[in-house]
């Protein structure tokens, strides 16, 4: 049946009307022997406009529209839900940009017009051969995949699970828990972080719908929105956990010593191990790269005072697969490498601490049960330097960007140093103080008001140890005046990088990251959340740094974009995709090499489509020497008549 | 006075990039001359050899394909099978006599509305002086 | 040095030990400078193979019209084919390998050195001969060819009868093959693209005049086509109207054909023609000249081709049928791909 098509010409006010002759555009195609009807009018977006669509349709019986007016990118979809409101399938409504690509860049009316004709003709021969077509339905695995145990991904995986979803929680320490769980009080409240943390920790673990991997790894993802399949590797930890029964005897027995992960080498701990007591899950790990060796085995003595029988040496790394419905990262951060600030004689001194260190200095459970002590030689320091922007904001040097908390940590840390020590000394270098967040300038003023921090504005030139002393060497600028103390213990705040291994990991995923190397959003306003891949969201520090109320918040976003894909009975991807001619494919693969999203294989020596994973690009069928792959709706076949109708007479 | 000629363009842009760049142009009303009418095609990755005779074959005096910078095509690389394709067809096309003016290839990103402006101005300008694109085109 | 000899003993194996369904190879034909194509399918008929300069043609052709002949067969047979190949068919095959038009097993390839001398230009030596018709010819040390005519018995050096493709072989043993028969010394011509020469130094008016003659002397008989082994397609683009016929393929759409290309030999549809199929050669063309060879009316067919087998290999380091395994030329592609031609 030859097709009905139906041309709308808008004026769009002026903005077409004025350059174009709308009126002979639409008489003009009128002469094309499928087109039923057209018509000009002032604002076809407007609702009347709408209305006068559809009853054309109707009334003249179209089976397809070309409307004349501005990009598609604008109101495509108005018009493709108009022209479905009328009774005909949306893919049959085709926009002819006769505005940006034609009346607000030309002057001559006369030639606007001719070239407007041009364009709308060409869209009336494309849409003369569109097919209708239907959005692929394609079905949801309702089950999420977390990646981080931070409190990011506590939280997103609690959000989802708390909404009736099983949750895949995947973290690759012993321990979930992230940064948060090192921390002593936190601001601006100074509630102590492992008594508002655990809680949270105990859910997870206790929670029927989470099943929670520590030790462990995802390697690999692939599938699409909807119906992800993770390979996640499970590391042996040589412990039974249903067995152990937390005695500490193999502690007591072995005989190796490592720095402790937990305490930032602060303290040590053994090569079997917990990495704190309230480590969820509540077992212990045998560091497998501290051990002297299991097979054959060199000292075995953890196993020979197990009584409960819960070390098993011959536990193997396991491969979990899983399938999944839509997946959020929160892979979280580390502190830039002691390396990279050795001019702060960070690593050097063992009175310089990063802020992660100082923190558990300060915490209850720390390695010196909450009192402020020198490491070097358990003394309390009277006087503490506190340097900010440590590699922060230092584009030349370190990274350019503000790693945004460490402002009001270090307020804080100074604030509950003197609750240590009342009689000490805080001194705070800054570039300036960024306290921008509900109760956090009060914080900050309260810090300096009530416990006599003294903030100076200015860098620090040099750090060197001298008879037991750190001595700092800064500017004061404000004052104006070069500054010396004699201090006895200094902390860094260090900026906040991307968890170690993130980009390795990403590259794995196939995640962009961004210039610093945090998860790259795919819209850094109205997709915060949302990465460029369907179906994967981010939470937390991992895409940028950020303090737990904004980890938090951000975790609970990540986790309904997440629960909205769960919650679908199916989702829609775009018809527009590859088809292959059967007969005229010969098998020879050059479109499977091309095709970015690799929706292509060879089946029985003939290209075959997996339609869900195809987005339409098209490289397919320029590649094809036989023109045997066309993507539905700008086919060939269209794309010649085009060129007829844009070439002209 | 004879008219002055008025070469006719086939512009196949790529919608993410070039295309879109093309809108910008539009929304901060720079301007152009009209002898361009743009074929919006979803990367130039898609643009087969064979669009590009047929335009000639149609008529066209120059022919103009667009896509994305390298590196941000849409379809992550659509651009660069684009790039390898566009370079043998340009040098068949010289090889065979067609004036070299009359086939061009560029990145216009979408944010590049003058980037394009500028093009096509200067397309324009370079097929004047050649006149009509006699070569390839089918007698009608 | 290839002997005649060790070729026959080994035909005469793999027929005997029933290894291949038959081979494809050269025999005397009525006319002395040509040698036909044989299909070599009982041990006793070995004797009627030759291998000589007079061998020129490229036998890959063959394979594919037997892949047609299988997929209508109930139950082939599915033994593999023995062909002779000399390097530039070796290289064909390879492409063809490449995109999994054949399967490896499907061929048992019979490799042939042309060592330090090639194939004959047939047409070169007609001039020569200028109209007498050769009755017998005899090579002579592999340096001349003897060619006796009812008159007379003229010598000519190889050098100035071999096919051009030959003259600027940098490889004239086969790349691939399950049994070898000669040296496999690279050759290195200096100037690999020296043909080419004469027409990139016209200027552009020129270079379109050229064509213009050559192109418009094309009959569309597509003789070129029916003969190159990378033409394998079931349909090709430059006769089928495209039109992907599927389930939904209305009949209205099906009578609504287009071509890209029409099949009228009127100077642009030539150009069409032959423009989209040099496009569709480039980093699969393997220069065995077969095209141009059957050419009735002489178009130059190779300098299309090897124009773009030079852009290929100087633009991005490709050369055509290598290797099996490396991905075509136009579905991969570098980082460093040059794009000073892109504004
Ligand atoms: C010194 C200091 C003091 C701070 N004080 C405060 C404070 O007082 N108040 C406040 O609000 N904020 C504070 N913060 C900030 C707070 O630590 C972060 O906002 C919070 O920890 C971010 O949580 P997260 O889950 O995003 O990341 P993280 O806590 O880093 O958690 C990420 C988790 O993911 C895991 N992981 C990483 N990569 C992988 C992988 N490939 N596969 C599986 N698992 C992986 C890690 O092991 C980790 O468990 C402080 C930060 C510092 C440095
Ligand atoms: S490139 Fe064309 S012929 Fe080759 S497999 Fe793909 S669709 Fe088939
Ligand atoms: S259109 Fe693009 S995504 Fe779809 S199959 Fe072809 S190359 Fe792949
Ligand atoms: S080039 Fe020669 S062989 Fe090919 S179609 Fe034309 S006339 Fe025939
Ligand atoms: S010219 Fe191209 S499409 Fe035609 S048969 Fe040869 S390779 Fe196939
Ligand atoms: S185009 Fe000619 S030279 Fe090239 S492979 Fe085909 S027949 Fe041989
Ligand atoms: S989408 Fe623009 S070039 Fe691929």
């Amino acid at each position: 049946m030859k097709k009905r098509t139906g041309v709308f010409v808008c004026h769009c006010g002026i903005n077409i009307a004025g350059t174009v002759d709308v009126k002979n555009v639409a008489e003009e195609l009128m002469k094309h022997s499928n087109v039923a009807h057209s018509e000009d009018y002032v604002y076809m977006c407007s609702d009347p406009g709408q209305k006068l669509i559809e009853n054309s349709i109707k009334e003249h019986s179209l089976d397809s529209v070309v409307i004349a007016c501005c990009s598609p990118n604008l109101h495509e979809t108005t018009f493709r839900n108009c022209a479905k409101a009328a009774g005909i399938n949306e893919f049959q409504c085709e926009i002819a940009n006769i505005r940006e690509q034609c009346s607000w860049v030309h002057k001559d009316k006369l030639k606007a017009t001719e070239k407007a004709k041009k364009i709308t003709h060409s869209t009336v021969e494309r849409v003369v051969k569109n097919k209708s077509l239907e959005p692929i339905s394609i079905p949801v695995t309702r089950r999420g995949l977390v990646i981080g145990g931070g409190i990011a991904g506590i939280q997103a995986a609690l959000d989802m699970a708390n909404s009736g979803y099983e949750v895949v929680l995947v973290e690759k320490s012993p321990s979930i828990g992230g940064h948060m769980i090192q921390l002593s009080e936190t601001f601006p409240t100074l509630d102590c972080s492992q008594c508002i943390l655990t809680p949270k920790m105990v859910e997870v673990s206790k929670h029927p719908k989470i099943k929670l991997l520590t030790y462990s790894e995802v390697q690999e993802i692939t599938g699409y929105v909807g119906n992800f399949k993770a390979k996640i590797l499970k590391k042996p930890t040589y412990v039974d956990p249903t067995k152990c029964t937390l005695c500490d005897e193999c502690i007591d027995v072995c005989p190796i010593v490592v720095p402790n992960e937990f305490d930032l080498g602060l303290t040590g701990r053994k090569a079997i191990y917990i990495p704190f007591p309230q480590a969820i899950p509540a077992t212990f790990t045998l560091d497998i790269a501290n051990c002297p060796g299991l097979l054959p085995i060199a000292c075995g003595k953890c196993m020979d005072v197990c009584e409960p029988e819960a070390i098993n040496y011959d536990m193997k790394p396991e491969i979990i697969e899983e399938e999944i419905g839509s997946i959020v990262l929160a892979t979280g951060y580390d502190l830039y490498d002691k390396e990279n600030m050795k001019e702060y004689g960070y690593g050097k001194y063992a009175d310089v601490l990063d802020g992660l260190q100082f923190e558990r200095l300060l915490s209850a459970s720390g390695p010196t049960m909450g009192e402020v002590l020198r490491p070097s030689d358990h003394k309390v320091p009277k006087e503490v330097v506190f340097i900010q922007c440590v590699g922060s904001r230092d584009p030349e040097l370190h990274c350019a960007y503000c790693s945004k908390i460490c402002c009001m940590y270090t307020a804080k840390h100074a604030m509950l140093y003197k609750h240590h020590v009342p009689d000490g000394q805080a001194y705070i270098f800054y570039i300036d103080i960024r306290s921008g967040g509900k109760d956090y300038e009060e914080f900050v003023q309260r810090a300096k008001e009530e416990d006599g921090l003294v903030y100076l504005r200015g860098k620090v030139s040099k750090i060197f140890e001298e008879n037991g002393k750190i001595t700092v060497w800064g500017a004061d600028t404000l004052a104006g005046k070069d500054i010396e103390i004699n201090a006895d213990m200094v902390v860094l705040a260090t900026a906040m990088r991307p968890a170690k291994g993130a980009e390795e990991f990403a590259k794995k995923l196939k995640i962009s990251l961004d210039k610093d190397g945090f998860l790259s959003e795919a819209h850094p306003k109205l997709k915060p959340v949302e990465s460029v891949t369907s179906g994967l969201f981010f939470a937390g520090a991992a895409q940028a740094p950020k303090d737990i109320p904004e980890a938090v918040a951000q975790a609970s976003g990540a986790a309904s974009k997440a629960i909205i894909i769960l919650s679908q009975d199916q989702l829609f991807h775009s018809p527009m995709v590859a088809k292959v001619s059967l007969n005229l494919c010969t098998g020879c693969g050059m479109c499977v090499d091309v095709c970015p999203y690799d929706s292509l294989s060879l089946k029985d020596n003939k290209a075959e489509v997996n339609e869900v994973l195809c987005e339409g690009c098209g490289t397919c069928s320029a590649t094809c020497l036989r023109a045997a792959i066309e993507v539905k709706n700008i086919t060939p076949v269209q794309i010649y008549e085009m060129i007829d109708a844009s070439v002209g007479g | 006075m004879a008219e002055e000629f008025e070469p006719k363009i086939i512009a196949f842009l790529c919608k993410w990039c070039s295309s879109a760049g093309s809108d910008l142009a539009g929304v901060s009303r720079m301007k152009y001359p009209p002898n361009v009418v743009p074929i919006t095609v979803m990367c130039s990755g898609s643009v087969s050899p064979l669009y590009i005779f047929n335009a000639f074959q149609k008529g066209a005096d120059g022919v103009l394909v667009s896509g994305c910078h390298p590196g941000d095509c849409h379809y992550i690389q659509g651009n660069f099978y684009a790039r390898r394709r566009i370079a043998l067809v340009k040098e068949l096309i010289e090889y065979i006599g067609l004036e070299p003016q009359r086939f061009k290839m560029s990145w216009v990103s979408a944010a590049e509305g003058k980037k394009y402006t500028q093009i096509i101005q200067e397309f324009v300008q370079e097929l004047k002086p050649l006149g009509p694109q006699k070569k390839l085109r089918r007698e009608k | 040095m290839v002997n005649l000899e060790e070729i026959k003993k080994e035909a005469k194996k793999i027929l005997e030990e029933g290894k291949v369904k038959y081979i494809i190879g050269y025999a005397k034909s009525s006319n002395a400078l040509m040698a036909a194509p044989t299909f070599v399918k009982k041990p006793e008929d070995i004797d009627k193979l030759i291998w000589d300069p007079t061998c020129f043609q490229n036998l890959v052709k063959f394979l594919i019209d037997e892949k047609r002949k299988k997929a209508r067969e109930k139950e082939p047979d599915t033994r593999p084919i023995g062909i002779f190949v000399k390097g530039c068919d070796s290289r064909a095959i390879n492409v063809l390998l490449q995109e999994k038009f054949i399967t490896r097993e499907d061929v048992y390839i019979m490799g042939l050195s042309c060592e330090d001398v090639g194939v004959l230009d047939k047409k070169k030596i007609f001039k020569k001969l200028k109209g007498e018709k050769p009755e017998k010819i005899e090579f002579d040390q592999r340096k001349n060819i003897v060619i006796s005519t009812k008159e007379k018995t003229i010598k000519i050096p190889l050098k100035e009868i071999l096919a051009e493709r030959c003259l600027e072989c940098t490889s004239s043993f086969p790349v691939i093959s399950d049994v070898f028969w000669g040296d496999r010394n690279n050759r290195s011509p200096k100037e690999p693209f020296k043909c080419l020469e004469q027409i990139e130094s016209l200027s552009q008016e020129e270079k379109w005049d050229f064509w213009q003659q050559q192109l418009s002397k094309c009959i569309r008989c597509y003789a070129c086509r029916s003969v190159c082994p990378m033409c394998y397609c079931d349909e090709c683009v430059v006769d089928s109207i495209n039109l992907a016929i599927t389930a939904d393929t209305t009949a209205e759409e099906k009578a609504q054909k287009i071509k890209w290309i029409e099949k009228s030999p009127e100077s642009s549809e030539n150009f069409g023609y032959h423009l989209v199929r040099a496009m569709h050669l480039a980093g699969r063309c393997i220069d065995c000249s077969e095209c141009e060879r059957v050419c009735p009316v002489d178009i130059p067919i190779r300098f299309l081709n090897k124009k773009l087998e030079k852009v290929t290999k100087e633009l991005f380091d490709y050369k055509a049928g290598l290797d099996p395994e490396q991905p075509s030329l136009v579905s991969s592609f570098k980082d460093e791909d040059p794009e000073d031609f892109i504004r």
